[in-house]
């Protein structure tokens, strides 16, 4: 027998509980009825429409399905990373996208190919939960690492100019700054695996225990991921800080900042 | 050594000076003059390399500044901008990475610091953050620094804005008989250094 099934009568249980929140906002008029229910019928939608998506992808279990899959999962991320800095130029949101389809193809493939052995390697069953965890994650980082690499080099354009006034190339003008984008991009991640599992059981191992999985193989599990969705992290920041770097400065070397639109 | 021939500067839609020829040769300061807002740092700047030559040539030795490597168009022509952001550290670091710059191997190393001291800079500046200095220390640690590159022509935005008399004095001591283009607002001091006068604008 496998674990038990939340059906339909569930479900509305479920949803009768979201009257406390609905009680607490007309009680102290939060006006947050609306947004409450809007919310909660998207985050239904959404998540039936993802089923109803990986469903025939899980069952038709054909490399072009499952990897077509992924690459719009690595579209959406992509997207989502060049919308989050407060700075842009044009042709980031490709920059993002290699970026993060580079970490995280990479990282997944290793993970369930390499190190779960899967046969094969595209066995959605493992493929689409670590990609989807790996750019949800990356998204963080990447967005972190590139919005402060770019807010730094316009702030900082004065210091940055002295610097190669002095004789340094563009990338030696902008190493500290780089360190810099890269560590912010980094550290999210960093510090998700020092405090895991100290304070809430993290999604995969929360995940696999409901599958059924015993606790140890489910943290080994957990470790694998974070391993991997750090791995990726360092993959997707240093692309897309490197690269900006390259797209930023011409081949005299010149810092071209009217390349730049605030938002 | 250093010419202009036909150099035009529009900021936007709006053209600041068009039609800028000078020649300097070496040895000689031209002073260059005009109102705030007319292109002078911007004329800097893109003599230096740090933004595109719009219209017209910059020529060092005959040498357009496109068939130069940008390196070494950088070590010869020392752009001194008015003292802006604040490095990292203190200039003493800066000094020491300057050397490790790949550019910058091998080539001579001379102590700013000498320079710094005949500027009548106190010797504690070099060790001190950036951010503690003040505007008239930048300005000379900036001066000292571009000048013990050894460069051929120096660029110098308003290198003295922020000095008293004494010091001012001095920078222009230690800047005589240099090649250099001197933005200045100051009609005396035109006067005192530069061989030239230039009014864009």
């Amino acid at each position: 027998m496998g674990p038990p099934v939340v059906d339909g009568w569930g479900l509305g249980l479920a949803a009768s509980l979201l009257c406390i929140n609905a009680g607490l906002s007309l009680w102290l008029r939060l006006g947050l009825e609306r947004a409450l229910g809007v919310a909660a019928l998207r985050a239904a939608v959404q998540l039936s429409l993802l089923a109803m998506v990986l469903e025939p992808v899980f069952s038709i279990a054909h490399p072009a399905a499952v990897v077509g899959l992924v690459l719009v999962m690595v579209l959406l991320a992509g997207r989502e990373a060049a919308r989050r800095t407060s700075r842009s130029y044009a042709g980031m949101g490709w920059v993002t996208l290699v970026a993060m389809g580079g970490g995280a193809g990479l990282t997944a493939v290793i993970g369930t190919g390499w190190i779960l052995r899967a046969d094969p390697w595209w066995e959605p069953r493992y493929l689409i939960p670590f990609v989807g965890m790996i750019l949800g994650n990356t998204l963080t980082g990447v967005s972190l690492g590139l919005d402060t690499v770019l807010r730094a080099l316009d702030e900082q354009r004065s210091t940055v100019e002295l610097r190669m006034a002095l004789g340094a190339s563009p990338w030696e003008a902008c190493r500290p700054l780089v360190a810099d984008a890269t560590r912010t991009g980094m550290l999210p991640i960093v510090n998700a695996m020092s405090v895991a599992g100290l304070v809430t059981i993290p999604g995969m191992m929360t995940g696999q225990l409901l599958g059924g999985s015993s606790p140890s193989v489910a943290a080994r599990y957990q470790v694998l991921i974070l391993f991997l969705i750090t791995a990726a992290v360092g993959v997707g920041v240093g692309v897309a800080v490197i690269t900006t770097l390259r797209l930023l400065f011409d081949a005299r070397w010149r810092l071209r900042l009217e390349r730049l639109t605030h938002r | 050594m250093l010419e202009l021939d036909g150099v035009a500067c529009r900021f936007g839609e709006r053209v600041l000076f068009a039609d800028l020829c000078l020649s300097l040769a070496s040895g000689a300061t031209v002073a260059v003059r005009g109102p705030s807002g007319a292109g002078k740092s911007l004329l800097m700047r893109a003599i230096a390399g740090f933004d595109p030559i719009q219209e017209g040539a910059v020529r060092l030795e005959g040498r357009a500044q496109d068939a130069w490597p940008v390196a070494e168009w950088r070590a010869r022509v020392a752009w001194v901008p008015q003292a802006g952001g604040a490095p990292w550290g203190s200039p003493a670091d800066l000094v020491a990475e300057r050397a490790t710059f790949r550019a910058r191997r091998g080539a001579p190393v001379v102590d700013p610091r000498a320079f710094g001291e005949a500027m009548l800079l106190s010797a504690r500046s070099w060790d001190q953050p950036w951010r503690s200095l003040s505007g008239g220390e930048r300005q000379r640690v900036l001066l000292a620094l571009a000048i013990s590159g050894e460069p051929d022509v120096l660029l110098l935005d308003e290198p003295t804005s922020a000095l008293d008399a004494a010091a001012t004095a001095a920078v222009e001591r230690v800047l005589a008989g240099r090649t250099a283009l001197w933005v200045t607002h100051d009609v005396a001091q035109a006067a005192r250094v530069a061989t030239a006068t230039v009014e864009v604008g």
